[in-house]
């Protein structure tokens, strides 16, 4: 049993050396430190900047600035509290699919080091720390159908797939991970949770194969650096998010005068996420009644679970286009011209639109790899001394065009089963830009390869070169379909410890 | 009253019947002038609304034209064209709206008449 311990009652230039450092709170912090506890002797010192609470000037040291197509400021997406972003996160939760984890030739850079099979095992342990409910993600069709009828859609590219959701019954929020699990990590007699720990640097061995220590250093309450103490772990695990990885192997540059990790210039490039343009299009129901798991989350079976409409592997592969999920929002309007598409289709085909209504629809994209969308450090600097981050976003035309392929595939499917037809709301960039959100899914900065010359990290998470340096997260996912990352990059993580496991004990 | 008269009065009486009668029914069934291409237009039950939509459809010959080609692709009528075309993906956007071309084609002919 040990407490949670606030770094700044460390005493000065103390010296911690546990077995394994795990550099970050969040989901894929707190999950390794679990996973590597259990049934090992491993000393492991999770290191988390912030503490149970909100901190504003904790949230400070995350402020950035961008340049390039619009994103939410950096502050913004991401969460420096114990539980990391799990503390604002939806809980939308799908699992990637296969095709995400292939080498497609018409994405270029894309290719995981091996195959969704890899995580097969991890995805029902990474599914229990989410709390979702059984796994019923291929059984979404059938508990639905016993609920009220799904809309048809014809032989085609997509399909209806579904979305889990992290526990979200009645008021209770999806499961934040430093909250939930404080008590397992108080329990496990081999995790030390050290609080309000900032690690300012990865400092390497001068022949620069290897981490020789950790910097860290606490924040003055009344601002600038509180006390400054050491880590000399054998083993470190990044795990402080998809950008503020990229952020620390960049900022470590003593030894590697690029940054660690970033002989061949790409830690911070590639940097992914999943646009998510709302109001794309409008689906028009000619039945009119919508079941009530399109719109929004519902309980089915023992799970919550919301209907979206997905792109097949066959589909992708032959007209090339990138991942997305389609879903159905909320009830729209039609204009003069919209209804006499309406009468005129319903009419030709033969069916009753008199109760016919409309919807908006949204999506979550998958972006084409570009490494030209990437951080950077600036030249300003946080209360830590830390060079601050910039992003230059890039969605390109491509992106849009291929999405609306896909689009253009739901709407004939629903033609051909005579349920309704849809009208693509998005032509020119302004239109796909003017509604825009994001994700908030931080990916690609520290992608993942076998070559090290193509990738950060190897198929095992070590950056490549560096002996005793590993990288959790989505930060490490080289492409990543458009579900959302949570519960993939903990079921990565999993896999991350059973390797750990096997090399620090 | 004269015979003659009398024929008179009762055909005048007769035709603004039949002109009431036409127009009463015009309330459910809308009537449009004659057009050499009724045979293909009787398939748009709602013909305003087909025409409201195909008034925006672009870059389509003439009528003429138009007609021709429409009586080789709906040989069986609109609705079986219709869903060969969604069969086939021969969708055409008007204003975004995904429909398929024979419609589309028999829209742009219902504006054009
Ligand atoms: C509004 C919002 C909604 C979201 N909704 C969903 C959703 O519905 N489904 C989904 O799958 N995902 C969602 N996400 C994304 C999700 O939050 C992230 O995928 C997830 O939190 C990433 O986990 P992580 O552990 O890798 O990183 P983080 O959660 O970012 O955790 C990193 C931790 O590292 C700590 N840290 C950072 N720097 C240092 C340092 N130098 N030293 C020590 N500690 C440090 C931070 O304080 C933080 O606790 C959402 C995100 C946002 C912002």
């Amino acid at each position: 049993m040990s407490e949670f311990v606030d770094a700044r009652t460390l005493p000065a230039g103390m010296v911690l050396t546990p077995d394994i450092a795990i550099v970050g709170g969040g989901p894929a912090g707190i999950s390794l430190a679990m996973a590597l506890a259990n049934n090992t002797k491993l000393d492991l010192l999770l290191l988390e900047s912030g503490s149970a609470n909100f901190d504003p000037a904790v949230q400070a040291l995350y402020t950035g600035s961008q340049s390039g197509d619009a994103y939410a400021p950096l502050e913004v997406g991401r969460l420096r509290t114990l539980g990391g972003g799990t503390n604002h996160w939806g809980g939308w939760s799908r699992p990637l699919d296969a095709i995400d984890f292939e080498k497609r030739d018409w994405v270029p850079h894309s290719g995981w080091p091996f195959p969704k099979a890899a995580l097969d095992a991890y995805y029902p342990i990474a599914q229990n720390l989410i709390e979702a409910g059984p796994w019923i993600y291929d059984k979404g069709d059938s508990v639905a159908a016993a609920n009220a009828p799904m809309m048809p859609l014809g032989e085609g590219g997509l399909y209806t797939s579904w979305f889990q959701f992290s526990k979200m019954r009645g008021d209770v929020v999806p499961t934040r991970f430093g909250a939930r699990y404080e008590g397992s990590l108080k329990a496990a007699a081999n995790i030390k949770p050290l609080l309000n720990a900032n690690v300012t640097a990865v400092r390497l061995t001068p022949n620069a194969q290897q981490v020789d220590r950790l910097d860290a250093a606490t924040l003055n309450p009344e601002g600038g650096i509180g006390k400054r103490f050491t880590i000399r772990p054998r083993h470190v695990v990044m795990a402080a998010g998809g950008m503020e990885n990229a952020r620390l192997l960049l900022a470590s540059n003593d030894v590697m005068k690029a940054g660690v990790g970033n002989q061949n210039d790409l830690v911070g490039r590639f940097f992914g996420d999943n646009p998510i343009p709302r109001n794309v299009a409008t689906l028009v129901v000619f039945g009119g009644k919508l079941a009530s798991y399109y719109g929004s989350t519902q309980t089915l079976g023992e799970a919550r679970m919301r209907a979206v409409f997905a792109p097949t592997a066959a589909f992708a592969r032959s007209k090339k286009v990138m991942g997305s999920l389609t879903t159905l929002e909320y009830p729209v309007e039609l204009d003069d011209i919209g209804k006499a598409a309406v009468i005129t289709a319903a009419n030709a085909l033969g069916v009753d639109a008199s109760s016919a209504r409309a919807y908006s629809v949204g999506c979550g994209m998958e972006l084409l790899p570009d490494r030209d969308r990437r951080l950077t450090l600036t030249g300003e600097t946080d209360a830590l001394g830390l060079p601050r981050l910039k992003l230059h976003n890039i969605v390109s035309d491509a992106d849009f065009a291929l999405y609306r392929q896909t689009l253009a595939e739901l709407g004939r499917q629903v033609l051909a089963s005579g349920a309704g037809l849809l009208r693509i709301n998005c032509s020119r960039r302004e239109d796909w830009l003017k509604n825009m959100d994001w994700g908030h899914h931080h990916l690609g900065t520290v992608r993942m390869h076998v070559d090290p010359r193509q990738g950060v990290v190897d198929g095992d998470g070590k950056v490549h070169g560096i002996a005793n340096l590993f990288v959790a997260g989505s930060a490490v996912f080289p492409t990543y379909g458009a579900s959302n990352p949570t519960l993939n990059l903990i079921a990565l993580t999993l896999r991350l410890a059973d390797h750990l496991k096997k090399v620090a004990t | 009253m004269n015979r003659r008269a009398l024929i008179a009065g009762l055909a005048a009486a007769g035709a603004a019947v039949a002109a009431g009668l036409y127009r009463f029914t015009d309330v459910f069934v809308k009537h449009h002038p004659a057009t050499p291409y009724d045979d293909l237009l009787t398939h748009l039950p709602d013909r305003d609304q087909a025409k409201r939509l195909g008034a925006l459809v672009k870059g389509t010959p003439d009528a003429n034209a138009l007609a021709a080609q429409l009586r080789g692709k709906m040989p069986r009528g609109l609705s079986a064209a219709a869903k060969a075309d969604i069969a086939a993906g021969r969708l055409v956007e008007v204003e975004g709206w995904l429909l398929p071309q024979s419609m589309v084609l028999l829209a742009a002919l219902a504006a054009k008449s």
